[in-house]
C-alpha cells in the first residue's frame, strides 16, 4: 500500500539523487523480495571504473544503508572490527542518531568484504575521519525519507519532523518503512576517493547533520552484540573457515631477513603420504590434507633445507649506536612541526640535554596470522582473511597476479587483534595462500607458527630522540629543542610476493611518493606546551633498517602499532618535561599546568590531579634511592593531546633497586576526548590500552642478531600476565560543547610508558630514558 | 582408531595416536572453540577441561586421553544443565559465559576460550575466588600464564566476580 506518486522524478537532495528504480532487474527484485527498500548508493566515480565489477554492481548491494519496509536498517563499511566494537556500537549509534531512530531498529551491520561493502578505507581512526562517511550518508538519508514523507504528505518539507523514527507532519505521521513500502527507491550520494586506495572512498558534500547538544543516542552506553556470539562458540573466526577439498600449509621462511634459497630439504613421502613440497622462488610450503602432517612435514624439511648466509643488521643490542652513528639521516629531508617557533639557542639559566629510545615492538596477535584463498581456474580470486584494509589488500593480490581488481574478493572474518599491522592490507599469510592456491588449483589455508608471526610480520619501528630543555631563572622553560630520528613507519609489501619475486607496491623510501609509505619522518606528537617561547622539533627519516642489503629486499619491515610515530615521540618528550621539572625544583604535573594556554590540558590535568590523590612536590620523593633491597616509590605523570582527544595518565609504581624490579601499583586515566559515543565500550577500551600500554613499558622489546629476529616466542617477546595488573581507574570527562566524536584506547595505550618512567625518576632519582623498564636496563639506569 | 569423549559424547577418531587434541578438534571434530595460538603451551588459548582439569590442546596427543571427559567452551552450557540438573535449554550460557556477556570483557576474543575454561575449573573448586585467587589461577597455576594481547585483564577480573555470583545465584535457584 503506497501513495507515493507512480513516477518520481529525480529528486536533489542536497547534492545527492533520490530516484525510483522504474524497473528492477531480476536480481534486484530477488534481494528487495515484495516489501520495498530504500538503497543508499554512490555516486560512480569515472577514476572507479577499473575497480568495478564486484563491488559496485548494484545488483549485488554494497550499499551504504537500506531501508526496509519492516523499519529495520542495515549499514555496511568497509572497516572491520579489531576488538573494540566501534563499528557494532558506535557507529549504530551515529546512523542511528542521524537518522533519529532507535539504534535497535539497526539489525545488521556488514564489515570488511569487498564485495559488499562501498568504501573501503583502513580501519584506524574509526571515530576520527572514518564515522564521517556513516554519519553523511545517514544524513542524506533522513532528508531523503523526509522529503518523500512531505511528499506523501502533501506538506511543505519543512512542516516534516522526526523523532524516535515516527515522520510526521500536518497531522499525519509515518514509520521510514511505511515511507518505502512498496518502491525500490535509490539515493545516489557524492563521493570522491578511490575504493582499493589506502584511505577509500569519502562521502561529500554537506547534508544537515544533527546537533550534538540533540543526541539523544549518542552517549548513551551500549553493550557490544557481537560479544555474546563469541563467548557462545557461534562466531566463525578466520581461522575456521573450511573449503571443500583445502590444503593446510606451513610456510617455511628463510633462514634470515635475507637469505635466498640454496636448495630445499628432502620431503620424506614415506613418513608424510599425501605432503607436498611447493617452491616458488624463496617461497617454500609444505601442504597437505592433514594439517598436524603438515606442521611436522614443514618441521623436517626445514631442518635440511639451506639457505644463503646474510648479516645485515646490527643487532638489537647495538640498534641505539647504529641509529646514531651509522645509519644515513641525509637522504630524506628534515621535517618540521607547526609548533615549532622562537630560537632555541637563546640563553637559559639551567639546561637540561638527553637521548631518549624506544625499540621495535610487535604486534604479537594471540594467534598468528592465518589465511584461506581459493584461486579457481576461471580466474577468479577469493581470500578469507582478517585484515585492517580488506580494499587495498585486494589492489595488493591483483598486482601480485597481475590480474584486474575486478577478479579479487577479500573476504574477512573476526581475528586475533592486532593494532594496525594489517591496515594496509596485510597481515602476513594471505599473499602466501593465494599464490600456493594458484600454484595448486585448490583452496591452500595457510596458517603461521608463532615462530613466523614473530619473525616474518612487521614491527613498530624504533626511535630515538635527542632532547635539549633550557630553563630561565624562574625554573620556567625557555627552550625546547627535539630531534626524532626513526625508519619509516609502513610497509605495506606482502612478504610471499617479495619472497616469490612477484610484484609488489614500492617500499617505505625516500623517493616514494606516497604520504604513508615516505620515508620522511613527521612530527606526530602534538605540542601541549604553548608558553613556551621557543620551540623546534624535528623529525629525520632513512632507510628500513636491513632493506636495502638485503638481497631479497626485506630486512627489518616495518608497519604502524597504535598512535604510530606519536607514541615514540611522546615518550621522550613527556619524560624530558618530567626530567625539566626535577631540574627546576617543580612538581611535575603543576609544571605541565604552567607551561600550558590550552585550557582542555589544563582542566584534565588538574583533574587528574584530583582523581590521583596526588601529592604536589617536586621529584625526586623524599626516600627516594637508587640503591638498595627496600622497596621505593614514586608517580609520575604523562599527557597526550591526539586527534582532538586530551589523554592524561598518573602512574603509582614500586622499585626494588637491587633488583631492578619495577612494578605497576595503581594507574589513574583522565581523558577529554570530545563526544563520548559509548561510555561503557571506551572505559572498556582506555582499561586495555592502558594495560597494554603497561606491558611495553616494562615488557617488550623485539631482539634480533645480524641476520634475524631472535624474539620467537612468548618466552623471548613476554607480554603482561594478569599478575602484574594494577589498581586502574579511569576517567571520562569531556569538555561540555564538545562537537567531535571522541577515540579509544590507542591514547591511552601510549600514556602509560612516559608516566611510568616519570614514577621511576621520582621513586629513584634516575631517569628512564628507554624501555623496556626491565630489570637488566633498570640496574643499568640506576647505576649511572 | 582413539576414543575420546567430547562435550559429552563419545568420538571415533581416525588421526593418529600423536595428534595433538586441538587439530582433532577443529578439523575432525568441527569443534572449534579452542584457538591455536602458539603451539607450545605458552598462552592458553587452546585451553579445555580434561576431566575437569585445565590441559592444553596444542601439546597434549590424544593418545593421553583415552577413557578422559574432554569439555570446550561448546560443552559448558551443557555442563552446567547437568551439573544443576537444568533442562537443555540451546538459549542457555554456562554462568561464566553469561557473565563475559554482562561484563563486556571481549576485546579481540581469541584469547577468552582458554580464559572461560580456565575460570570454570576455577570456579568449580572454588565458587568465591578472591582476586589473588583470580590472578593465581590465570598465571602461576599451569603451564603458563594465560596471556591476552588485548590486556582485558581488569574484564576479565570483573568476569570472574560476576560469574561466581551468578553461580552463587543458581546455585540457590
Amino acid at each position: 500500500m503506497s501513495t507515493a506518486p507512480d513516477q518520481l522524478r529525480p529528486i536533489d537532495i542536497y547534492g545527492a539523487s533520490l530516484t525510483q528504480v522504474s524497473r528492477p532487474s531480476l536480481s534486484r527484485r530477488g534481494f528487495l523480495g515484495t516489501g520495498g527498500a530504500l538503497v543508499v548508493a554512490m555516486g560512480m566515480l569515472p577514476e572507479m571504473a577499473r575497480a568495478a565489477g564486484a563491488s559496485l554492481d548494484a545488483a549485488k548491494p554494497a550499499s551504504w544503508i537500506e531501508i526496509h519496509a519492516d523499519n529495520s536498517f542495515l549499514i555496511r563499511t568497509g572497516k572491520c572490527d579489531f576488538g573494540q566494537s566501534s563499528i557494532y556500537t558506535a557507529y549504530r549509534q551515529i546512523v542511528a542518531e542521524e537518522l533519529s531512530v532507535p539504534v535497535e531498529a539497526i539489525t545488521t551491520v556488514v564489515s570488511g568484504d569487498t564485495d559488499r561493502t562501498p568504501d573501503g578505507g583502513g580501519t584506524f581512526g574509526l571515530l576520527r575521519n572514518a564515522s564521517t562517511n556513516m554519519r553523511k550518508a545517514a544524513a542524506y538519508t533522513r532528508e531523503a525519507v523526509l522529503e518523500l514523507a512531505a511528499l506523501r504528505f502533501g506538506v511543505p518539507r519543512a512542516a516534516v519532523t522526526v523523532h524516535d523514527g515516527v515522520i510526521s507532519g500536518g497531522g499525519k505521521t509515518a514509520r521510514y518503512g511505511e515511507i518505502v513500502a512498496g518502491q525500490d527507491l535509490r539515493l545516489t550520494i557524492p563521493v570522491a576517493g578511490e575504493l582499493t586506495g589506502f584511505i577509500g572512498v569519502q562521502v561529500t558534500g554537506n547534508p544537515p547533520l544533527k546537533r550534538p547538544e540533540d543526541y539523544t543516542v549518542i552517549g548513551q552506553p551500549m553493550m557490544n552484540p557481537i560479544i555474546q556470539p563469541k563467548v557462545s562458540g557461534e562466531t566463525v573466526w578466520v581461522g575456521d573457515v573450511k573449503l571443500p577439498g583445502m590444503l593446510h600449509a606451513r610456510v617455511i621462511h628463510p633462514a634470515t631477513l635475507g637469505s635466498t634459497l640454496t636448495s630445499p630439504g628432502k620431503l620424506d613421502a614415506g613418513a608424510f603420504p599425501g605432503a607436498r613440497l611447493v617452491r616458488l622462488g624463496n617461497l617454500l610450503a609444505v601442504v597437505s590434507p592433514d594439517e598436524w602432517q603438515a606442521v611436522q612435514a614443514a618441521r623436517a624439511v626445514a631442518e635440511d633445507t639451506q639457505w644463503s648466509a646474510w648479516k645485515g643488521l646490527p643487532g638489537s643490542d647495538k640498534l641505539l649506536d647504529h641509529l646514531q652513528h651509522k645509519a644515513d639521516w641525509g637522504q630524506v629531508p628534515a621535517s618540521k612541526s607547526p609548533a615549532s617557533k622562537g630560537d632555541v639557542a637563546a640563553a637559559s639559566a639551567k639546561s637540561h640535554a638527553a637521548t631518549y629510545f624506544v625499540p621495535y615492538l610487535k604486534h604479537a596477535p594471540i594467534g598468528p596470522t592465518v589465511s584461506l584463498a581459493d584461486v579457481r581456474a576461471d580466474g577468479s580470486v577469493t581470500v578469507h582473511t582478517h585484515t585492517q584494509n580488506a580494499q587495498f589488500l585486494r589492489m595488493a593480490v591483483a598486482k601480485m597476479l597481475g590480474k584486474g581488481e575486478d577478479q579479487v574478493v577479500i573476504r574477512t572474518y573476526p581475528g586475533p587483534g592486532h593494532f594496525g599491522r594489517s591496515n594496509g592490507g596485510n597481515a602476513g599469510s594471505e599473499d602466501e595462500a593465494v599464490l600456493l592456491s594458484r600454484e595448486l588449483g585448490v583452496p591452500v589455508r595457510v596458517q603461521w607458527m608463532r615462530t613466523d608471526d614473530m619473525q616474518w610480520s612487521t614491527q613498530s619501528s624504533t626511535m630515538y630522540s635527542d632532547i635539549r630543555i633550557g630553563l630561565d631563572g624562574a625554573g620556567m622553560i625557555k627552550t625546547y629543542e627535539a630531534t626524532h630520528s626513526g625508519p619509516p613507519m609502513q610497509d605495506d609489501r606482502p612478504i610471499g610476493a617479495l619472497l616469490a619475486g612477484l610484484p609488489t607496491i614500492d617500499p617505505p623510501s625516500p623517493i616514494n611518493p606516497s604520504f604513508i609509505h615516505t620515508a620522511k619522518m613527521s612530527v606526530a606528537d602534538q605540542w601541549i606546551y604553548g608558553k613556551v617561547a621557543n620551540v623546534a622539533e624535528t623529525g629525520r627519516g632513512t632507510d628500513q633498517i636491513g632493506m636495502k642489503e638485503s638481497p631479497i629486499g626485506v630486512g627489518l619491515r616495518d608497519h604502524s602499532m597504535r598512535t604510530p610515530i606519536q607514541f615514540q615521540q611522546n615518550f621522550p618528550r613527556e619524560v624530558a618535561i618530567s626530567e625539566a621539572a626535577t631540574l627546576a625544583g617543580r612538581d611535575a604535573l603543576q609544571f605541565r599546568i604552567d607551561h600550558t594556554d590550552d585550557p582542555r590540558v589544563k582542566a584534565v590535568l588538574e583533574r587528574l590531579r584530583t582523581e590521583s590523590d596526588w601529592d604536589t612536590r617536586p621529584s625526586p620523593a623524599p626516600h627516594a634511592s637508587a640503591t638498595g633491597e627496600a622497596v621505593v616509590r614514586g608517580r609520575g605523570v604523562s599527557m597526550m593531546l591526539r586527534d582532538n582527544g586530551y589523554w592524561a595518565c598518573a602512574a603509582h609504581i614500586s622499585v626494588v633497586p637491587a633488583t631492578g624490579e619495577v612494578k605497576v601499583e595503581r594507574m589513574i586515566l583522565v581523558t577529554d576526548p570530545g563526544i563520548v559515543v559509548n561510555p561503557l565500550q571506551l572505559r572498556r577500551q582506555a582499561q586495555a590500552g592502558c594495560l597494554m600500554g603497561i606491558s611495553e613499558a616494562l615488557h617488550e622489546e623485539v631482539t634480533f642478531d645480524e641476520g634475524t629476529i631472535t624474539s620467537t616466542d612468548w618466552q623471548s617477546y613476554p607480554i603482561l600476565t594478569m599478575a602484574e595488573v594494577p589498581d586502574l581507574k579511569i576517567v571520562l570527562a569531556p569538555q561540555a560543547g564538545a562537537q567531535i566524536y571522541g577515540q579509544g584506547s590507542e591514547s591511552a595505550n601510549a600514556l602509560a610508558a612516559p608516566a611510568i618512567a616519570g614514577a621511576f625518576l621520582d621513586a629513584t632519582g634516575k631517569a628512564a630514558r628507554r624501555i623496556p623498564l626491565r630489570p637488566d636496563y633498570v640496574k643499568a639506569m640506576l647505576a649511572v | 582408531m582413539t576414543s575420546i569423549t567430547v562435550n559429552g559424547q563419545k568420538r571415533d577418531v581416525k588421526a593418529s595416536a600423536d595428534t595433538p587434541l586441538l587439530y582433532v578438534l577443529r578439523n575432525e571434530l568441527s569443534v572449534m572453540t579452542p584457538k591455536f595460538g602458539c603451539g607450545l603451551a605458552q598462552c592458553g588459548a587452546c585451553s579445555v577441561l580434561v576431566d575437569g582439569e585445565e590441559m592444553r590442546a596444542c601439546i597434549t596427543p590424544i593418545s593421553a586421553l583415552e577413557g578422559k571427559e574432554v569439555t570446550t567452551v561448546d560443552g559448558l552450557p551443557a555442563r552446567w544443565a547437568h551439573q544443576k540438573g537444568l533442562s537443555e535449554d540451546p538459549a542457555r550460557l554456562h554462568p561464566v559465559q553469561q557473565a563475559w556477556v554482562d561484563e563486556q570483557v571481549p576485546q579481540c576474543g581469541i584469547c577468552q576460550f582458554g580464559m572461560m575454561i580456565k575460570v570454570t575449573e576455577l570456579l568449580e573448586h572454588n565458587p568465591k575466588p578472591t582476586d589473588a585467587d583470580i590472578t593465581e589461577a590465570l598465571t602461576t597455576s599451569g603451564p603458563s600464564p594465560h596471556l591476552c594481547r588485548c590486556a582485558s585483564y581488569a574484564a576479565i577480573r570483573d568476569g570472574v566476580h560476576r560469574a561466581a555470583k551468578l553461580l552463587a545465584e543458581g546455585a540457590s535457584a
